[in-house]
């Protein structure tokens, strides 16, 4: 699974760290997940979906 | 936070300990014992790592472990209890071949089990958790 929480943090100009405090997690999970290294919880994903005011599937998606 | 302060008293305890062990009658000491002293410096250089990762989450208002550190934490567990087992039959085998005593072989059994632990624990955090 891949994601484009990187970009859209670029979007809305949030450093990773506010980000993470936003949704309430490490600013590791957040290194972790734009590196693509973990997948995140369901309830993670639609936190994640929510800040940037966009679907699920717009951030989280299958190659 | 309870889990830091816990973290931290438990490695005293063993810095503690191990200083008394030390400076209890000991005149010189064995090139053996300098290996476990190395893994017991070891593992409270791990346990007072995690605390102050923990500390420093806490004080940039992030929380000290989230969905991820507790599902590392969860792997880690799994695997390096997998592993101990065959560290463990590793050293019966030995055990009867260099006719170590009781106490040591029990010592060298935890001591390798913490430090499997704690390099599953860098792997884990290392290439994280793709669960697919």
């Amino acid at each position: 699974m891949n994601n484009r929480i990187k970009e859209l943090r670029a979007r809305y100009n949030l450093t990773q760290e506010e980000l993470a405090k936003k949704v309430n997690v490490r600013r590791e999970t957040i290194v972790f997940l734009e590196k693509n290294k973990y997948n995140p919880s369901l309830k993670l994903a639609y936190d994640i979906s929510r800040v940037f005011e966009v679907k699920i599937e717009d951030v989280f998606y299958f190659d | 936070m309870k889990k830091t302060v816990v973290l931290f008293i438990i490695a005293a305890l063993v810095l503690i300990t191990t200083g008394l062990w030390i400076f209890s009658g000991h005149s010189e000491i064995k090139p053996a014992e300098l290996i476990s002293l190395g893994v017991i410096a070891l593992v409270v250089v791990f346990a007072l790592f995690v605390g102050y990762k923990r500390l420093t989450s806490v004080k940039k208002g992030e929380p000290a472990e989230d969905e991820m550190s507790k599902k590392v934490m969860h792997k880690t567990s799994s695997m390096s209890y997998y592993i101990s087992l065959y560290w463990w039959l590793a050293l019966m085998y030995f055990s009867d071949k260099l006719k170590f005593e009781t106490h040591t072989i029990i010592g060298a059994g935890i001591l390798g089990m913490a430090v499997i632990f704690a390099v599953c624990w860098f792997v884990y955090n290392f290439i994280g958790d793709r669960n697919e």
